[in-house]
């Protein structure tokens, strides 16, 4: 051991370090939570430091190399502005602009980028755009497309400069007022029957769209508000999971199965068990033996249950072998190399399209595996999708053309630059406390009782800031690994996966080989649809069902066909999802939808180039519009019974008239002498299009709970089950609940999300939480706004020279409740009056919500590029993303949410890929590899909202996209149609 | 996993240290590649101390120290923009705060873009060993021979000619992605031309050292005509590789007499 002194923000701290301990290391030991884990390469830069004032990686530094040098961290830069009796200067100007822009999603790179964003204003205090993505191009920040980051450098330098800046912009255009669609008034209900012979029943109300002017008079909903978690993440505040200091905290690290397909037939772990440090090491012998889905979604869950916290068998290179807990990482991993472990190596299955080929080994052949629906596993079939809408062979038969294609689509990471993080420990009372970095708490609460064998009721699962998730947390991925050990050695234990660990350990896109097949008329009239998706769930079946539902469900529903077909679609979907023996696949942002819009949108150009026709008239002529059925919307529903939906809003023909005027689309497309490069006669330019429609939450399934409390102050507790993963949910959330309360967001004090605290949610998936949670926050805020209104009457009836005022008369605003007469009382003396003074109560509510219906958002995605035509080489210049995600709640948020989105599609499409050897090992294991785009080579990215709302509703709309993929909710409210069953 | 951390100040001390039989001991300069986790215990010498950080104008040639990082190589006046590419593509700002160049050659694998330029430049390194004179040697004469050659020695300087011309191009794909083929061409007032292609393997691999340019395409192509792995094919990379040569000849036309453009 060394002894060090380390001068860190000025201050010396002395050190007892290892040779080999990085500075990172040391600074966490040291409390400077601001540094955090992204990788062990320093390509992340989440753990940016100033060493000497340049930005250094500071897991890349031994503590001995930064001894004798100047350390700089966040924790220096700037504090909350208001500290009570003291004076603070604040934030720093660059936090304070990381603030008000929307720079900050997730929050987890923050810290890094601001430093390196001073380094860069210190030294070049005039920095043009492109040295300040130069100065972040050591960040890699999944959530924001570094749109907002950078621009909040440009206005923090300018402020230092001392000059003006503009308020921040307000994203949403204002276009002129349209109407679109059917008239509004109510016409003969549509009628069905459903699989038993039952007439279900869909009032076809079509209310008039239009593009949000003024919608209404909104205080809060509707403005670019800052998030409500923004200033404390800017700060770099122990805010995540692994930001924790337990006292005899163990560490753990899993021993992962170096074959893909291989019978475990001897273990012994005595050596390891015996080494000093050493906690706990278990094996498939330890621990019970439950089969269980890791796929955070409601019960029943559906899909098989073929896990095992620890097996006798490994099914891809990366499975679990064994757990061990030990002092220190460094003696854990260790430990992981003193297991001894024989294999049985069996031929393992790595091409899906071997997977069901008779005579193909299986991969799961235990007898305790657990089928959902169609799953086979005796022909690795983990789910089967067969749905025909209408008759295909009869519309194929009416084509004058068939098209049709193979597509491929590549198995893709997250790459949230947070990793799965899970930290464990027994409290007071005896009961398990899990702190994890998840999407779905609830849902992890639910899966792991039965996995430890410990009642429900004994586990709390608290989700504390998440750094990304994009799906891959909608898993109880770790929670398990933790928590077997807790319960071994009695101790908390801290598990955080490696990058390595994130590549082949975690969850990934399934890939998919997709066959296309459309019948056409010569006027581009479509008159069938097939799709026919192979679907790679890897070694588990996790979302095997619903991702690849999904995939047909959202894509091959945008395009009914036109004419008679429009009333009656033909549409065949067709899906077998095998097993193979490769790391599982699971959720991803879109959920199984981008995989069907690849193919799909590739194949609608194709067809139109081949008529001869205009591929945007083509797919807009064909494309659903406002009070058409969802032709899927009777056929399936993610395993659960089908219910018919009506398209309310519809903004698709806006977002491409949109979409096309901001890319000056008729003056380049099949423009010959706008495709040509001056001077480089091996570039081209050309210009492309993909129309999208996605969904909303999982009808009759999703379900959001929230409460608000009132304080003696005025403000409230809003404490939510929903998962703020780096989206701004709380935030908009927030907004609605200030909204309805009529006060500001900054006295909404939000809390997300503890499963012993804050009311049910199913988590954060499926486009659900603005929509589905920010309806349980409107419910809960009506009934506390009631109860306010009632309380002022009280009040203003006490003074008998006015007349008696009606409750509700009463308005909620600028933190006070005005009575028609003039009279107002305020917030807090209506809290005083109901806490302390007179009938003395809590006002109080909780909310929830579930809807029946998945209001789906459109979107029309622009895409400028320069193709070397003598190399391949493609250069995307450009995106513009047109979406119509119904109200937008926070513009900021929004369109932040959007071009992280456009960020990660555009590596689907260019750069990302996960590819395995024969042996089934991972070629991708870092983020050299596996490139991510950084700062520095980011296309222009614009967004565009087309707001549609029904005029009817108040504080409701539809949810907004994620599939090339922001998630933009408007606030929910009651149902949106009458559901009857006759 | 490093065992021991030593900062000489003088370098007599760190070739000591490297000259130890045990703990087998390795210089660090940066970091980047030696502070990765690894089983094997070794020590390291941090030659920050030892005043290898300057860049210095010897007329015909560049002086760049060992420890020079990437960004303070950047950062010198009139650097060849086919270097100034190569490094920005490389690495990021982060991490070329902390990478030195001749720890980035040492490191340099195929589908490292300064090992192709460098390689390219054929620089001189001059090198020091336990109580021997310095040694100047091409980087082209040790490269594929690293392993072997860098124990014990302690790299001091990197002499990067001047009087040369040079154009790098690539294909990746993002601009700041690894090449899957990337090719320079460096070319002196003889006429002398080195291509280098890169993009593929463990190392750079020189396609071409010869009086003139001629024939340059035709050499890249058959350079890389077993190219071939999951990342691209090797007909692809073959093809391409003739395109970028040519491209990078293209860019130095004029720039020097009888530079043999064919």
């Amino acid at each position: 051991m060394m002894d060090l002194e380390l001068l860190i923000n000025d201050e010396k701290y002395q050190v007892r370090a290892a040779p080999g301990e990085s500075l990172f290391q040391a600074l966490r030991k040291l409390g400077f939570w601001g540094v955090k884990f992204g990788d062990e390469h320093g390509l992340t830069g989440s753990d940016t430091v100033l060493l000497d004032g340049k930005p250094v990686n500071s897991i890349l530094l031994l503590a001995a190399q930064a001894e004798g040098r100047r350390i700089e961290t966040i924790e220096q830069m700037g504090e909350h502005p208001q500290q009570g009796w003291k004076e603070s200067p604040g934030l720093h100007i660059l936090q304070q602009e990381f603030v008000k822009t929307g720079a900050i999603q997730c929050g987890y790179c923050t810290p890094a980028m601001v430093l390196a964003a001073r380094e860069l204003i210190e030294r070049e205090p005039d920095p043009s755009e492109e040295q300040v993505r130069d100065a972040l191009s050591g960040v890699l920040c999944r959530c924001t497309g570094y749109k907002k980051p950078v621009e909040a450098v440009l206005r923090a330098a300018a402020r230092l400069r001392g000059e003006d800046v503009q308020p921040i912009e307000d994203p949403i255009k204002a276009p002129v007022e349209w109407t679109e669609g059917p008239p509004a008034e109510p016409s003969a209900p549509w009628q069905f029957k459903d699989a038993e012979g039952n007439t279900l029943t869909a009032e076809k109300v079509v209310s008039k769209l239009k593009v949000t002017t003024e919608p209404e008079a909104w205080q809060q909903v509707g403005k670019p508000k800052e998030k409500v978690d923004a200033v404390k993440l800017v700060q770099g505040k122990p805010a995540f999971a692994a930001d924790i200091d337990k006292r005899d905290m163990l560490y753990a690290k899993v021993l992962h199965s170096p074959h893909a397909h291989a019978r475990i037939t001897r273990i012994d772990a005595e050596k390891a068990r015996a080494m000093p440090g050493v906690a706990a090491v278990l094996t498939y012998q330890d621990v019970p033996r439950v089969p269980y889905s890791t796929a955070g979604q409601s019960d029943p869950i559906p899909g098989p249950l073929d896990c095992y916290s620890l097996d006798d068998k490994v099914r891809f290179v990366g499975d679990r072998v064994a757990f061990v807990a030990a002092e220190t990482e460094e003696i854990a991993e260790q430990a992981v190399r003193a297991i001894e472990v024989e294999y049985d190596v069996l031929e393992p299955v790595l091409d899906l399209r071997g997977a069901m080929k008779p005579g193909a080994p299986v991969i799961h052949d235990q007898e305790d595996y657990v089928n959902f629906d169609e799953s086979d596993p005796s022909r690795n079939l983990a789910a089967e999708i067969r749905i025909d809408i209408g008759d295909p062979e009869q519309g194929f038969a009416e084509a004058d053309e068939i098209i049709e294609a193979e597509y491929v689509v590549p198995k893709v990471q997250q790459a949230h630059i947070e990793p799965h993080v899970v930290v464990t420990y027994w409290d007071e009372d005896d009961r398990l406390v899990i702190r994890t970095s998840t999407q779905v708490p609830f849902h992890v609460r639910r899966m792991i009782a039965p996995v430890l064998d410990l009642p429900l009721k004994r586990i709390r699962v608290i989700k504390p800031r998440i750094g990304g998730g994009f799906g891959g947390k909608q898993e109880m991925l770790i929670d398990d690994v933790a928590a077997h050990l807790t319960l071994a050695t009695g101790r908390p234990v801290q598990y955080v996966f490696t990058r390595e660990e994130e590549f082949y350990a975690s969850r990934s896109r399934h890939p998919m080989r997709i066959r296309l097949k459309t019948g056409v008329k010569r006027d581009g009239t479509i008159t069938a649809n097939e799709m026919y998706a192979l679907s790679d769930t890897g070694a588990n079946g996790a979302h095997a069902l619903t991702v690849t539902g999904n995939t047909g469900h959202k894509s091959m529903a945008l395009y009914v066909g036109d004419g008679p077909y429009r009333e009656s679609p033909n549409i065949r979907f067709y899906a077998d999802i095998v097993y193979t023996n490769t790391p599982p696949s699971g959720a991803y942002r879109g959920y199984g939808v981008p995989q069907g819009y690849w193919p799909v949108e590739r194949h609608m150009e194709k067809i139109a180039h081949q008529l001869g026709l205009d591929p945007l008239e083509f797919r807009l002529k064909n494309a659903l519009r406002a009070g058409e059925l969802h032709p899927f919307s009777m056929a399936w529903s993610e395993g659960r019974e089908p219910s018919p939906e009506i398209i309310q809003t519809n903004g698709l023909v806006e977002c491409v008239r949109q979409g096309k005027e901001a890319v000056s689309w008729d003056q380049k497309y099949g423009n010959p002498d706008w495709q040509v490069v001056p001077d480089k006669p091996h570039l081209r330019r050309g210009i492309g299009v993909a129309l999208v429609m996605q969904g909303t939450a999982i009808p009759y399934l999703d379900m959001g709970g929230a409460s608000l409390k009132l304080n003696d102050d005025g403000s409230f507790n809003l404490l939510v089950g929903a998962t703020d993963l780096g989206t701004g949910s709380d935030t908009v959330l927030g907004q609605m609940a200030a909204e309805i309360l009529g006060v500001p967001l900054e006295d909404i004090i939000v809390y997300s999300s503890d499963t012993d605290f804050t009311p049910f949610d199913k988590g954060a998936y499926a486009s659900s939480t603005t929509y589905i949670s920010g309806a349980a926050v409107v419910d809960a805020a009506t009934k506390v706004a009631d109860r306010l209104r009632e309380r002022a009457q009280m009040i203003f009836n006490e003074n008998e020279e006015y007349d008696p005022v009606q409750a509700l008369d009463i308005e909620l605003s600028n933190r006070c409740a005005l009575a028609p007469d003039g009279r107002d009382v305020s917030i807090e003396q209506i809290a005083l009056h109901s806490l302390h003074h007179a009938d003395q109560e809590q006002i109080m509510a909780v909310g929830s919500f579930m809807s029946p219906v998945s209001p789906p958002p459109f979107g029309a995605q622009f895409a400028e590029v320069t193709v070397d035509v003598e190399t391949g080489q493609v250069v995307v210049d450009r995106l513009v993303m047109a979406v119509d995600g119904g109200v937008i709640v926070n513009p900021v948020t929004a369109s932040g949410q959007i071009e992280g989105g456009m960020t990660q599609a555009l590596g689907y499409a260019v750069s990302e890929e996960m590819v395995y050897d024969q042996r089934g090992w991972a070629r991708e294991v870092d983020f050299r590899d596996y490139h991510i785009f950084r700062s520095d080579e980011m296309p222009e990215l614009e967004t565009i909202f087309i707001e549609t709302f029904r005029t009817l509703a108040s504080l409701r709309g539809k949810s907004g996209g994620r599939n090339t993929h922001g998630r933009c909710r408007s606030c929910g409210g009651k149902r949106c149609f009458p559901r009857q069953r006759c | 996993m490093i065992v021991e951390y030593h900062r000489p100040s003088t370098r007599e001390e760190a070739l000591a240290l490297l000259n130890r039989p045990q703990p087998r001991t390795v210089v660090l300069g940066g970091g980047l590649e030696v502070n990765r986790k690894t089983r094997e215990q070794f020590a390291v010498v941090d030659i920050q101390n030892l005043d290898l950080d300057e860049i210095a104008d010897r007329g015909k040639t560049l002086a760049v120290g060992a420890a020079v990082t990437l960004q303070g190589l950047l950062d010198y006046p009139d650097l060849p923009s086919a270097l100034v590419k190569s490094i920005r593509q490389q690495e990021s700002y982060n991490r070329r705060q902390v990478a030195t160049a001749a720890g980035s050659l040492m490191a340099a694998d195929g589908r490292s873009p300064i090992g192709v330029v460098f390689y390219a430049l054929d620089p001189i390194l001059i090198s020091e060993q336990d109580g021997q004179d310095p040694v100047q040697e091409h980087l082209g004469d040790i490269l594929g021979l690293r392993g072997e050659w860098l124990p014990g020695k302690l790299i001091t300087e990197i002499l990067i000619p001047r009087n040369v011309q040079l154009a790098y191009e690539y294909v990746a794909r993002t601009p700041a992605d690894q090449p899957l083929v990337c090719a320079a061409a460096a070319q002196w007032a003889s006429g002398r031309t080195r291509v280098i292609l890169g993009g593929h393997g463990k190392l750079p691999v020189l396609a071409l050292d010869g009086p003139t340019a001629d024939g340059a395409e035709a050499a890249a192509a058959d350079a890389y005509r077993e190219a071939g792995d999951q990342w691209g094919s090797a007909e692809y990379r073959s093809d391409a590789a003739a395109v970028l040569v040519r491209r990078c000849l293209e860019k130095m036309d004029g720039l020097s007499e009888g530079n043999g453009k064919s």
